[in-house]
C-alpha cells in the first residue's frame, strides 16, 4: 500500500517537474535529460507482480500435467529384460543322465566313458535356445561283477549286475527284448539307458521306453560301438531323431492356452457321384484316444469331426495314361486346399487361443478319380497325402468303385471300409507326428548306421514325449519372453497408453510362472516345468492381447492439446509478453537511473 | 447285446476277417438308423392376393442326442451343435428380417404367417438350461458367438439395457427365456452366406440353388430364421437331440411380362409366374443328402373358395394352369370354422435331374380376387404427442371383418371374451409412466381393471435394463376397436450413447400381440406321408396366432455434438480475456502514459495525429478525471 501511494507521488512530482521544467531546468540541474535519465530508483512492484504470475503458471504446469496424465500400471520392465537375457544367455539347462551298459565286453569303464564323452561333444550341435546338462555313467557287466564308470554314481548303482545277459537278445522279437529291458532299467524320468551286447545277429534298436540296445558281432571292436552309442544318445534321445531343417524346432502346434483341437473333416468333393460317410467314433476310441492320453503332459487335445459336401479342390489334376489315374503334383499343393468351399470352421467349442489342426480326407469326384499325388521325383506318394505345418494334413482317399466304375450305385450312402479308415488314421498319426517335427518312418539313419525305432501303439514313444516336453518348455519360455519383451517395448514406446492393473498383474504372474518353470527345469521336474511354462506363456499372451490395450490409442496428445490450448495459448501469450515488457522496461529505467546517478556523482 | 453277438455268429459262418469288418461298418449304421442325422429341404409357394408370391424355404437338420455321438457330425452343422453344447441352449430362435409383413393382405391366421412374420431387424430369443444366475452370462456369450457366426451386430444385445426377461406372455413361457431385438439392423447377403453354410449342400445343389441373391433382396419382405430346439441333457428323460430349422420367407413380385401381353382390360388378372422367372434359376435335382426334397404349392382357403374348388373338383380347375403335374395333392382336413379348404400340390424334386430341371409355373386364366385369413384383431402402433419432452405410445386393435363369424361361433354362452396378450419392451430412455395406462374400447374410455385381466410390469432402470410390460386384455367379442395408450418422458442420453446417426431417432422394438385362444394350424389329409415332411408336420402344430406391430421411431433431443468443444473454447476465451485485461490493468502506468501523450502532442503539429491524440486523450482523460 505504501508503495502504491508512493508511486503517484513520485509521478506527480515528475509531472510537476515536467510542467514547470521550462523555468526550473537551467538553474537546478542543467544536464538532466528526462529521456535518458531519472532521479528515482525504478519500482520493482510491477515486475514482481508479472513475474509472480509467470512463476505461478510455471509452477502450476506440472500439476496440470499430472492431472491429465493417464493411468499406467507399473510394469516390471527390468525383470522382463532380465528374463529374456537369462534365456538368451543359455542358462536353461535340462539335466539328463545317460547310462551305458556294456555286456560281454572287457574294457575299462572309465576309458569307455571318456571316449563316449569325447564322441558326444563332437556330435553336440550348439542349439541356440535350450541345451541339456548331461551326466554319463558306464557299467561293464561281466556277469558276476560289474565295473562302474564313476564308481560313486547314484544312477548306475541301481543296476543289478548280471540282470542283462547276451541270451536275452538271441530272440528276434524286438518287442519282447524291449519289455525285458524296461523291467531291468525301470525307466526313470530323464534317465536314458543304452545296452551294448555281444551277440550273433547284429541289430540296433531304440525301444519304446527310455532305452536302446545294440547287438554287435563278436569280432567287432569297442570303438565302433562307442561311436554308435554316442550318436543314439545325442541324435535320438536328445534331438528326437529329427533332421535339421525339416521343420524348425520352434514350431510347436500347441495353442497359447495349451490346447489342441484336432478337427477331422471328410470332404465329399461332389456328392452327386457318391457320398461317403465314416464311422469316426470307433476310430476315435481305438486309435486316437491312446495317443491323446500319451500327449497329455504336452497338450490338452480334443477331437471333433464332420463330413462336408460339395467341396471341390482348388487345383487342377491331369490324366496320366500310364498310371491310369489323375495326377496332381507337389507344386499344386499350395492351391489344393480350397478355402472358399472347404468351410472347415474354427471350433466354437475351443477357447480363444487354442490351436486347431485340420485333418481332411478328400474323396475325389468321379471326374478326377482315382487321384494320386506325384512326388517331385516322379514317384507316386504312398500315403497320398501331405501336411501343411501349423495347419494340418490332407489325405486323398480314392473310393474302390471308381477304379472299376461298374456295379457302383451313385448317391447311395456308402461307408468308408474300416480297414481303409484305419490305414488313413495311421497316416494321420504320422502326419501329426510330422507336425510335431518327428519322422514318420521307423528307421533312423545316422552317420554310423541305421537304427530301428520301435513304434509305440500310442503314437509317441516315451523318449519322444520327453523330447516334446523339453521342447515345449523351452518354446513356451522363449515365446513368453518374446511376448513380454514386445509388450514392454510397446508400452515404453507409447507413453499415452492406459495400462490397467489387470495387465500389470498378468505380467507379474507370468514372470513368476516363468521363473518357476526355469527352476523346475533345472532341477529336472519336467512335468511341472512344462505346466508352469505354458501357464507363463498363456498369461503373457493374455496381457499382450488384453482388450483394453487397443482401445486406448484414440486418446491422443492432440486431443489434450485441443482442449487446453484455447485457454493456455492466449493467457500464456499475455503473461509472457507482460513479463518481457516489464523486464525490458525495468532494464531501461535502471539504465536511466544509473546514468543520472553517474552524472550526479560527477556533478558532486 | 443281441447286436453284439450277431457279428460273432457271422464270423463262424464266414470266417473272413475282412468281410466281418465291412459288415460291422454297415451294421452299425443300420442299427443307428432311427437316430441318425437327417436333413430335409422343402419349398412352399403361395400366391398372395396382392399379385405377389410368397416363397418359404424350409430346411431342417436333426442331430441325434449329443451323448451318443459327442462331437462327431455327419450332416448336422458342427458349429450349431457346439453352440448348443457350450451354452446349453434349450431353444433358440434368431431371425433376420427386412421389410414388414403386411398382415392385412398377406394374412395372419395361418401357421406360415404367425411363425414366420417377424419384426424388422434382428430378433433373438433363447431358453437356457442353466441355473438362474448363469443365464445372463450365457446370453452374453451366446450373442457374441452368434454375432461372429452370422456377421451381424448381435453382440449389441449383450448389454443388459437391450434385452429383457419376459415372464409369461412370450410364447415359450418359461423363466429362463431372454429376448432381445435390434430393429435397425440391416440385413444382407453377408448374413445369408453363413446361414447357408449350415446346410450340407449349401447353395450348390437342391432347392437352395434358387437362392439367387439379387432376386431375393429385391423382394418386399425377407426373413431368414434359425430355430433350434434341443432336449439334450435335460431332465425330462426324452432325449431327441437337436432339431435345427432354417427357414427363409420371401415375398416377391412376379415379373409380370406375361401379364403385359394380355389385354389391358385384363389388368386385374394375377401375374403368371414360374420359378425361373422369379428367381432366375431352376432346380436341377435335389440335394442328395436331403430326404425328403419337395416343393409345395399352397392355395389357401380364400383362393380355393374364389376358384370354386371343392374336395370334388380340385383335379380339374378352370382358373389356372400348372406347368408341371403335381405328384400328390393334399386337401386340408375340414375344420369347424371355415367352409373352404386349403389345397396343397406337392412336387417331388427327386424325379428331376440336371438335363430336365424342375421349374414349376402357374398361369392364371381368369382374374381371381380373394382375401387371406386374418388375425382376430389387426394391431398397429403409433406415437402421439409432439415436442422433445413427452409423448405417448398407442396400440390400436381393430377388428377384422373376416373373423367375426368365427367369433360368434365361438361364443357358446353369453359372456364371450377375446383374450389378447400384449408384450412390449421399451428402451430405458423412453421412460414410461405405467400409471398413465388407459384403455379405450370402441372409442369409449374404460376402467383399466375391467379390461386388463393380468399385468406384469418391470420398470426400466437408467442405462441398466429396459422397461417391460406384459398385459392380458379381455375384450368383448363384439369389439370393433380397442386402444391402449401409455405416456412416457423422453430421457436424456449422454453424448456417447447416441448412435452415429442421432437425428434419425431411436427405435422402439415391435410389440408382440398374441391371441392365445386362437391356434393356427393346417392339418392335411393323407397322413401316411405327412410324418415324412417336417414342413407339413410343422403346419400341424398348434401355434398361437401372433402378430408384430410396427417399429416406432422416437425422435429424441439431439444435442449439437460439437457443443462440448464449443463450450470449452468459449469459456477458455472468456477466461483468457479476463486474465489478460487483469494483467494489463495491474501493470499499467496511467500517469506516465499521459505525460508521454502530452509530450507527443506538444511535439507533433500534424492535423490528423493531433486530432487522434485529442480524441484518445478525451477518452482516457475522462476516466482519469473521474478518478
Amino acid at each position: 500500500m505504501a508503495e502504491i501511494s508512493e508511486a503517484p507521488d513520485s509521478d506527480s512530482s515528475k509531472l510537476l517537474g515536467s510542467d514547470s521544467k521550462a523555468p526550473q531546468r537551467p538553474d537546478s540541474e542543467p544536464e538532466f535529460d528526462p529521456k535518458l535519465m531519472r532521479k528515482t530508483k525504478p519500482g520493482l512492484k510491477r515486475l514482481f507482480l508479472t513475474f509472480s504470475v509467470l512463476f505461478s503458471f510455471l509452477l502450476g504446469f506440472p500439476f496440470l500435467w499430472k492431472s491429465v496424465e493417464i493411468y499406467r500400471s507399473p510394469l516390471p520392465f527390468r525383470e522382463i529384460d532380465s528374463l529374456s537375457t537369462q534365456l538368451r544367455s543359455d542358462t536353461l539347462l535340462f539335466p539328463l543322465h545317460f547310462h551305458a551298459l556294456f555286456v560281454g565286453f572287457d574294457s575299462d569303464p572309465d576309458r569307455l566313458r571318456w571316449s563316449i564323452l569325447s564322441e558326444i561333444t563332437k556330435l553336440t550341435s550348439q542349439n541356440p535356445k535350450c541345451s541339456d546338462n548331461y551326466t554319463l555313467s558306464v557299467t561293464v557287466d561281466l556277469g558276476s561283477r560289474c565295473l562302474r564308470g564313476p564308481t560313486s554314481s547314484p544312477h548306475s548303482s541301481s543296476y543289478q549286475c548280471g540282470s542283462v545277459t547276451g541270451d536275452d537278445f538271441v530272440q528276434n522279437d524286438d518287442v519282447v527284448v524291449d519289455e525285458r529291458l524296461a523291467s531291468v532299467f525301470g525307466g526313470k524320468n530323464n534317465e536314458y539307458s543304452m545296452a551294448v551286447v555281444k551277440g550273433v545277429s547284429e541289430r540296433a534298436v531304440v525301444g519304446k521306453y527310455r532305452h536302446a540296445w545294440m547287438v554287435v558281432g563278436d569280432g567287432s571292436d569297442v570303438e565302433m560301438a562307442v561311436v554308435k552309442v554316442a550318436e543314439v544318445l545325442i541324435k535320438v534321445f536328445i534331438n528326437g531323431g529329427r533332421e535339421e531343417g525339416l521343420i524348425r524346432n520352434e514350431f510347436m502346434p500347441v495353442g497359447a492356452d495349451g490346447k489342441i483341437v484336432l478337427s477331422f473333416n471328410l470332404l465329399n468333393a461332389d456328392p452327386h457321384d457318391w457320398v461317403y460317410d465314416w464311422d469316426f467314433e470307433k476310430i476315435d476310441d481305438t486309435l486316437l484316444t491312446p495317443m491323446i492320453e500319451a500327449l497329455g503332459p504336452v497338450a490338452n487335445i480334443s477331437v471333433e469331426s464332420q463330413v462336408l459336401y460339395h467341396t471341390p479342390k482348388a487345383s487342377f489334376s491331369y490324366w496320366n495314361q500310364k498310371l491310369e489315374s489323375y495326377v496332381f503334383s507337389t507344386k499344386d499343393l499350395p492351391f489344393f486346399v480350397n478355402s472358399n468351399e472347404w468351410h472347415l470352421d474354427t471350433s466354437i467349442a475351443a477357447g480363444g487361443r487354442s490351436k486347431i489342426l485340420q485333418f481332411a480326407v478328400y474323396v475325389p469326384s468321379a471326374k478326377e478319380c482315382p487321384l494320386l499325388l506325384q512326388l517331385p521325383n516322379g514317384e507316386i506318394s504312398k500315403t497320398n497325402g501331405f501336411i501343411s505345418p501349423m495347419w494340418g494334413g490332407v489325405i486323398v482317399w480314392n473310393p474302390q468303385g471308381c477304379l472299376k466304375d461298374s456295379e457302383f450305385k451313385p448317391s447311395a450312402k456308402n461307408i468308408i471300409p474300416i480297414q481303409d479308415l484305419e490305414n488313413m488314421f495311421e497316416v494321420f498319426i504320422g502326419q501329426f507326428r510330422q507336425l510335431f517335427g518327428f519322422k514318420s518312418l521307423n528307421v533312423y539313419t545316422g552317420a554310423s548306421g541305421d537304427w530301428n525305432l520301435l513304434p509305440s501303439e500310442r503314437g509317441f514313444t516315451e523318449w519322444e514325449l520327453d523330447v516334446l516336453s523339453r521342447q515345449h518348455t523351452c518354446f513356451n519360455l522363449h515365446s513368453c519372453a518374446t511376448t513380454l519383451g514386445s509388450l514392454s517395448r510397446l508400452v515404453q514406446s507409447l507413453p499415452r497408453m492406459i495400462i490397467k492393473d489387470e495387465i500389470g498383474k498378468q505380467v507379474k504372474l507370468s514372470l513368476e510362472a516363468a521363473k518357476l518353470a526355469l527352476s523346475n527345469a533345472s532341477s529336472g521336474v519336467y512335468e511341472f516345468s512344462a505346466a508352469s511354462s505354458s501357464q507363463a506363456r498363456s498369461l503373457a499372451e493374455d496381457a499382450f492381447f488384453h482388450p483394453s490395450i487397443m482401445s486406448v490409442s484414440y486418446y491422443s496428445f492432440e486431443h489434450c492439446f485441443a482442449v487446453y490450448s484455447p485457454f493456455f495459448l492466449p493467457v500464456s501469450m499475455h503473461v509472457v509478453l507482460a513479463a518481457l515488457r516489464e523486464l525490458r522496461r525495468y532494464k531501461q529505467e535502471k539504465a536511466k537511473y544509473l546514468a543520472w546517478k553517474a552524472k550526479a556523482n560527477t556533478a558532486t | 447285446m443281441v447286436l453284439l453277438q450277431r457279428p460273432h455268429i457271422l464270423l463262424l459262418l464266414i470266417g473272413t476277417h475282412q468281410f466281418l469288418q465291412c459288415w460291422i461298418a454297415f451294421g452299425s449304421v443300420n442299427e443307428e438308423g432311427q437316430k441318425q442325422e437327417e436333413f430335409s429341404e422343402e419349398l412352399l409357394l403361395k400366391p398372395l392376393p396382392d399379385h405377389k408370391l410368397l416363397a418359404h424355404f424350409h430346411f431342417q437338420s436333426s442331430g441325434p442326442p449329443s451323448t451318443s455321438n459327442g462331437c462327431h457330425h455327419h450332416l448336422f452343422p458342427k458349429a450349431i451343435s457346439q453352440l448348443v453344447q457350450k451354452f446349453r441352449i434349450k431353444e433358440m430362435e434368431l431371425s433376420f428380417t427386412k421389410g414388414r409383413w403386411n398382415y392385412e393382405s398377406w394374412g395372419g391366421f395361418d401357421p406360415l404367417s404367425s411363425s414366420n412374420a417377424k419384426p424388422p431387424g434382428v430378433e433373438l430369443w433363447a431358453v437356457f438350461d442353466v441355473p438362474q444366475h448363469h443365464i445372463d452370462a450365457s446370453w452374453k456369450n451366446l450373442t457374441h458367438t452368434l454375432s461372429g457366426l452370422f456377421c451381424a451386430s448381435i453382440n449389441f444385445l449383450e448389454s443388459t439395457a437391450t434385452y429383457s426377461t419376459p415372464e409369461w406372455s412370450f410364447p415359450p413361457a418359461s423363466g429362463n427365456v431372454r429376448y432381445g431385438t435390434l430393429p435397425c439392423e440391416a440385413v444382407c447377403t453377408e448374413n445369408l452366406t453363413p446361414w447357408l453354410k449350415l446346410l450340407p449342400c449349401r447353395d450348390k445343389a437342391g432347392i437352395a440353388l434358387l437362392l439367387d441373391r439379387p432376386s431375393l433382396y429385391r423382394g418386399f419382405y425377407h426373413s431368414q430364421q434359425l430355430h433350434l430346439t434341443s432336449t439334450g441333457s435335460s431332465s425330462e428323460g426324452i432325449d431327441s437331440g437337436i432339431i435345427l430349422e432354417q427357414t427363409l420367407t420371401v415375398v416377391l413380385q412376379p415379373n409380370s411380362e406375361m401379364a403385359i401381353e394380355v389385354h389391358a382390360s385384363e389388368k386385374h388378372i394375377q401375374p403368371s409366374w414360374s420359378l425361373s422367372s422369379i428367381f432366375g434359376k431352376q432346380v436341377s435335382g435335389r440335394c442328395v443328402l436331403a430326404k425328403p426334397s419337395s416343393v409345395y404349392l399352397l392355395l389357401d382357403r380364400g383362393l380355393s373358395a374364389a376358384n370354386g374348388l371343392t374336395s370334388e373338383n380340385f383335379w380339374s380347375n378352370p382358373s389356372f394352369e400348372l406347368s408341371a403335374n403335381p405328384d400328390r395333392i393334399f386337401l386340408e382336413e375340414s375344420s369347424s370354422h371355415s367352409k373352404s379348404l386349403s389345397i396343397l400340390y406337392m412336387f417331388q424334386v427327386e424325379k428331376y435331374c440336371e438335363s430336365e430341371p424342375f421349374d414349376i409355373g402357374l398361369m392364371w386364366k381368369v382374374p381371381v380376387a380373394w382375401l387371406c385369413q386374418q388375425t382376430p384383431l389387426h394391431a398397429s402402433r403409433f406415437l402421439m404427442g409432439s415436442g422433445n419432452e413427452r409423448a405417448a405410445i398407442a396400440i390400436s386393435l381393430k377388428s377384422t371383418q373376416f373373423t367375426e363369424g368365427f367369433m360368434s361361433a365361438n361364443s357358446k354362452d353369453g359372456s364371450c371374451e377375446l383374450r389378447v396378450d400384449v408384450f412390449q419392451v421399451v428402451p430405458w430412455y423412453v421412460k414410461v409412466y405405467f400409471h398413465s395406462l388407459r384403455v379405450f374400447v370402441d372409442q369409449q374410455p374404460r376402467a383399466v381393471s375391467d379390461i386388463i385381466e393380468k399385468i406384469h410390469v418391470s420398470p426400466s432402470k437408467d442405462k441398466m435394463s429396459p422397461g417391460v410390460m406384459e398385459v392380458v386384455l379381455k375384450l368383448p367379442c363384439r369389439v370393433n376397436t380397442a386402444a391402449l395408450t401409455i405416456e412416457f418422458d423422453k430421457g436424456f442420453l449422454r453424448i456417447d450413447e447416441y448412435l452415429p446417426d442421432a437425428n434419425q431417432g431411436f427405435d422402439i422394438p415391435s410389440a408382440i400381440i398374441s391371441f392365445p385362444n386362437f391356434h393356427a394350424s393346417m392339418v392335411f389329409l393323407e397322413d401316411d406321408s405327412l410324418n415324412k415332411s417336417p414342413l407339413l408336420s410343422k403346419f400341424q402344430e398348434k401355434c398361437p396366432v401372433m402378430s408384430y406391430t410396427e417399429v416406432l421411431l422416437v425422435p429424441l433431443t439431439t444435442p449439437d455434438f460439437s457443443m462440448p468443444y464449443n463450450v470449452i473454447t468459449i469459456t477458455c476465451t472468456v477466461f483468457a480475456l479476463y486474465f489478460g485485461s487483469l494483467l494489463n490493468v495491474l501493470q499499467r502506468r496511467v500517469a506516465e502514459e499521459e505525460r508521454f501523450l502530452k509530450a507527443k502532442a506538444a511535439k507533433k503539429t500534424g492535423r490528423l495525429p493531433l486530432l487522434l491524440s485529442k480524441l484518445s486523450a478525451k477518452l482516457r482523460g475522462s476516466g482519469i478525471n473521474q478518478n
